[in-house]
């Protein structure tokens, strides 16, 4: 690494996530600087050690070093990790764009698209920022869970080795397997698209349905990533990755899940519009829910569930309605939309 | 005549990276520069084969296995060469390698591949001879100005005495005309363009003569060379020679390694990077990476030799036809099935003088103008570059471009990263393509034709609408204005927003005025017309044609006639 006498890492984003990774890097011994977009919470977690907002019972390690300065923050890293919600995204990535060099890596972490252009994370960094070497780092990663300090895995794809290897390294030796892949399309539309399944999980856990039913919504709704993803020109395997049913996993089962918390109160009869109002976190499932409606209406694509959430979400839909409907589909061959293509 | 130089030294003085002493440099004008040349051309060999060779020769099994590859696919080339008796000679030759080389010790067969790899460079580097180079510059003799009157496309062209200011208000050039000849100064020069026609060479070499930059190095196809009309031109003059029919690996990195070298050593080049001639009739969208990364490969040599000018700017350039001379042969060529398509094309239009002459003269009588659009340039990762030769990111700003090829503050290669790099700069030419890609009547008129017959045979897959026209072999003009014009609208928004680019018919007249014009053209020229009128209604005849033409409008999403993958 480059700087090594100065700095191995930047976590762009103090949220869960942000702070999550850092952490884990800071524990290892890597040399992390955290940027937060508040004064004060970079302030907090330099002198106190501590992100309250987000970890209220969780002490930071030491070492980790946070700044709300992002130009001094992103000179002399040799990779940037970008962990901001997709909304903020472009403009978080455009102001990174006007001190990021060349030589640097960047690696988000965001699992969502923009909505209004359907663009993925990666492509909105190469229209904002000069760098070419970026990649993507996705997988079954709970942030409280990452805090607690059990075992985890994750993948990151980059059309370029370089990015993949200096992401390994990174993590080399800790609680974090990493994988690498080249398949940025695929990893980053199977982060995006299992924050729909979320909800559709939690509303299928809302109803007091068992694991049969939560079983059934999620292979299926596999089976959809699979068709979009190969649409959208992803490798069909990818999503047999952490970054695919692993995160499917820990994200529907997992009642830490914000995109399942959603799911189960819209099931419980609670309105869109309150559940957001009252939450502190974004859930990225109800604006990715609505640009992949959009996008498999215009390239008619059969995406039953997706359709069944939306309706729910923007349509008011009666979720016994919605769960009727996609009962009453007729069923055909299993792989059929996947095997021959 | 400067047209026929096809290499000279750039104007700004290309620097030294081969270890060879440096010698003060000649201006472009005059065959002082041809020493230079001939100089040059013995340094770049020794680089070629040096190059080539040491990525060979790192491990014992790669020289093996690249001296039996080449030998067993040369021998192969040999067996369908129609020159027979040289080709025996050469496969004689080959043969006597291949026996000594299955029992020679390694430091033997190191020596007869580096020996292969020298005759390849020489080959492609061609013989230079100062004679016929004076003699294509200045005078042409009595003798051979007879032969040239009758039959060349280069008098049509007006280089030769009779007509160079019909080939002024024939030829326009537009767009960034500026900032091309700025980085020629400021760097080295790759002229990438779009190819449909071999009339696109000629075409580049008389730009270039017009905005006053020297002759680029440019690698043509052997079959140019054979060409009665341009062969002559083309021998010794610098520009070297790219046979296609040699399939083996050497061969493509010695084509490879001399573009770079001539690159490094200050060399503007030129070459299509869709690396043929565009089949469908549809702009470029995938491009060679192998030849396109040697631009890259020269920046990066050129930082590591610590050069003043390192710099590579790669500059984007659409030749834009009415009506293409080869049309019915390429046509012809992509509807063959997959896989039986030819790629060299040696009895085409542009063997054929007559078809030449007839083409261009139909051109010039009817007004038709050839566009050549230059786009802003590039640098070798694919960001634009601006007048100081600066390259900025997508919203404007400047991009310190070395960081790039930077690691632990040095510059190095990293195979797998510059691939990737090649890729980026490649979306950026075959975006540019498109932006500056100049649609006219004839491609609109044909798009509107081809899908009224899509829409009224649905039954029919390409190939037999394309072998019947279908139940009816005509259209009610109204229709086609009608589908012309809406079309056109679509179109005109994709031009608003610096998408493509209209010819100023297709803006600015009527369908009726547009329509006539293209069909005016379309029955000029070609054996048979693509559509004509008859009363109120369209004909569709020569519909291989339409589909060729119209496919022009690929990549621009308006709905199109496919072939079927």
């Amino acid at each position: 690494m480059s700087a090594r006498a100065e700095l191995d890492v930047l976590v762009v984003g103090g949220g869960t996530f942000g702070t999550a990774l850092a952490s884990l890097l800071a524990e290892m011994g890597r040399r992390v600087r955290l940027w937060t977009r508040r004064p004060e919470q970079a302030e907090e977690i330099n002198r106190e050690h501590t992100n309250r907002r987000y970890f209220p019972s969780h002490t930071l390690p030491p070492g980790l070093e946070a700044t709300s300065d992002l130009a001094a923050a992103v000179r002399g890293a040799p990779i940037v990790f970008l962990a901001v919600p997709s909304r903020s995204f472009r403009s978080v990535a455009r102001t990174l764009g006007d001190s990021l060099e060349g030589d640097q890596c960047v690696c988000h972490t965001t699992k969502g698209f923009e909505i209004e252009t359907f663009k993925r994370m990666s492509t909105i960094l190469r229209e904002e920022t000069c760098t070419l070497k970026t990649g993507v780092f996705s997988g079954p990663n709970l942030a409280v869970e990452l805090m607690n300090g059990y075992p985890a895995g994750a993948s990151v794809a980059s059309h370029y080795q370089e990015v993949t290897a200096v992401v390994q390294d990174l993590f080399r030796g800790g609680r974090m397997r990493v994988y690498g892949g080249r398949d940025v399309a695929g990893t980053e539309i199977a982060g995006a698209f299992k924050n729909i399944l979320a909800l559709a999980a939690g509303v299928s856990d809302g109803m007091g349905f068992g694991d049969n039913s939560k079983a059934l919504v999620l292979t299926r709704g596999l089976s959809e990533m699979a068709r979009i993803g190969v649409s959208l020109g992803a490798d069909v395997f990818t999503f047999c990755g952490l970054a695919g049913i692993g995160d499917l996993m820990a994200t529907c089962a997992s009642p830490l899940s914000r995109n399942h918390q959603v799911g189960v109160r819209l099931a419980k009869g609670e309105k869109l519009s309150e559940i957001l109002t009252s939450m502190t976190q974004v859930a990225e499932g109800v604006p990715t829910t609505e640009a992949v409606q959009r996008y498999a209406v215009a390239h008619g694509l059969d995406l039953p569930i997706v359709r069944a959430m939306h309706g729910v979400l923007f349509e008011s839909w009666q979720v016994e309605d919605a769960v009727r409907n996609l009962m009453s589909i007729p069923v055909g061959d299993e792989l059929s939309a996947l095997r021959y293509r | 005549m400067r047209l026929l130089r096809v290499a000279a030294p750039c104007p700004h003085r290309p620097e030294q990276s081969f270890p060879v002493p440096s010698e003060s440099r000649g201006s472009r004008d005059g065959t002082r520069d041809q020493a230079l040349l001939d100089r040059d051309k013995e340094r770049a060999l020794a680089e070629v084969v040096q190059r080539v060779f040491e990525n060979y020769s790192r491990d014992p099994r790669s020289v093996e296995q690249a001296l039996f590859d080449t030998l067993y696919e040369e021998r192969r080339r040999l067996e369908t060469e129609k020159d027979r008796s040289q080709a025996r000679r050469q496969a004689s030759l080959y043969h006597q390698d291949y026996r000594e080389a299955l029992h020679a010790p390694l430091g033997r067969q190191r020596e007869l591949l580096k020996r292969i790899i020298r005759g390849f460079a020489e080959e492609v580097a061609g013989h230079f001879d100062p004679r016929i180079y004076a003699l294509a510059t200045r005078v042409i003799p009595p003798s051979l100005t007879v032969t040239l009157n009758a039959m060349s496309p280069l008098r049509l062209l007006g280089i030769l005495p009779g007509g160079p200011g019909t080939l002024h208000d024939q030829v326009d050039i537009k767009g960034e005309i500026d900032a091309f000849r700025a980085v020629a100064k400021l760097g080295t020069a790759v002229l990438v363009a779009t190819h449909s026609s071999h009339m696109d060479s000629i075409l580049l070499g008389y730009m270039l003569y017009r905005i006053g930059l020297p002759p680029f190095t440019y690698g043509a196809g052997l079959n140019l060379f054979h060409n009665k009309m341009l062969g002559f031109f083309m021998h010794n003059l610098g520009a070297y020679k790219v046979d296609r029919r040699k399939k083996a690996l050497v061969y493509k990195d010695v084509l490879k390694a001399y573009a770079g070298c001539t690159l490094e050593l200050g060399y503007h080049n030129m070459f299509f990077p869709g690396g043929t001639r565009s089949r469908s009739g549809a702009v470029e969208k995938k491009l060679k990476m192998g030849l396109l990364g040697m631009g890259l490969d020269a920046y990066i040599h050129n930082l590591i030799a610590g050069k003043e000018k390192p710099d590579i700017f790669v500059v984007p350039c659409t030749i834009n036809y009415q009506l293409v001379l080869e049309a019915e042969t390429l046509i012809d060529d992509y509807l063959k099935e997959v896989g039986k398509s030819r790629y060299i094309i040696e009895d085409d239009e542009f063997s054929k003088p007559r078809r030449v002459l007839d083409f261009v003269s139909k051109l010039f009588s009817l007004n038709s103008r050839i566009h050549m659009v230059i786009s802003r340039p590039l640098d070798v990762f694919g960001n634009t570059v601006d007048d100081e030769g600066r390259s900025l990111d997508r919203r404007g700003r400047v991009v310190d471009r070395r960081k790039y090829v930077f690691r632990n503050g040095r510059p190095l290669f990293d195979r797998q990263r510059d691939q990737e790099y090649t890729r980026e700069l490649a979306l950026s030419i075959t975006e540019a393509f498109h932006r500056d890609t100049l649609i006219n009547s004839t491609h609109l008129i044909s798009h509107a034709v081809m899908n009224w017959l899509h829409d009224h045979n649905p039954e029919l897959d390409l190939y037999r609408m394309l072998r019947t026209g279908g139940a009816r072999e005509s259209l009610p003009l109204p229709e086609a204005y009608e589908r012309l014009e809406r079309s056109r609208q679509t179109l005109g928004r994709l031009e608003q927003q610096g998408r493509l680019r209209l010819d100023d018919t297709v803006m600015r007249k009527d369908p009726v005025a547009v329509v006539s014009e293209a069909l005016a053209h379309l029955r000029s020229y070609h054996r048979t017309p693509a559509v004509t009128r008859s009363g109120d209604r369209l004909l569709h005849r020569d519909r291989n044609l339409l589909f060729y033409y119209q496919n022009r409008l690929d990549g621009f999403g308006l709905p199109m006639v496919e072939k079927p993958q």
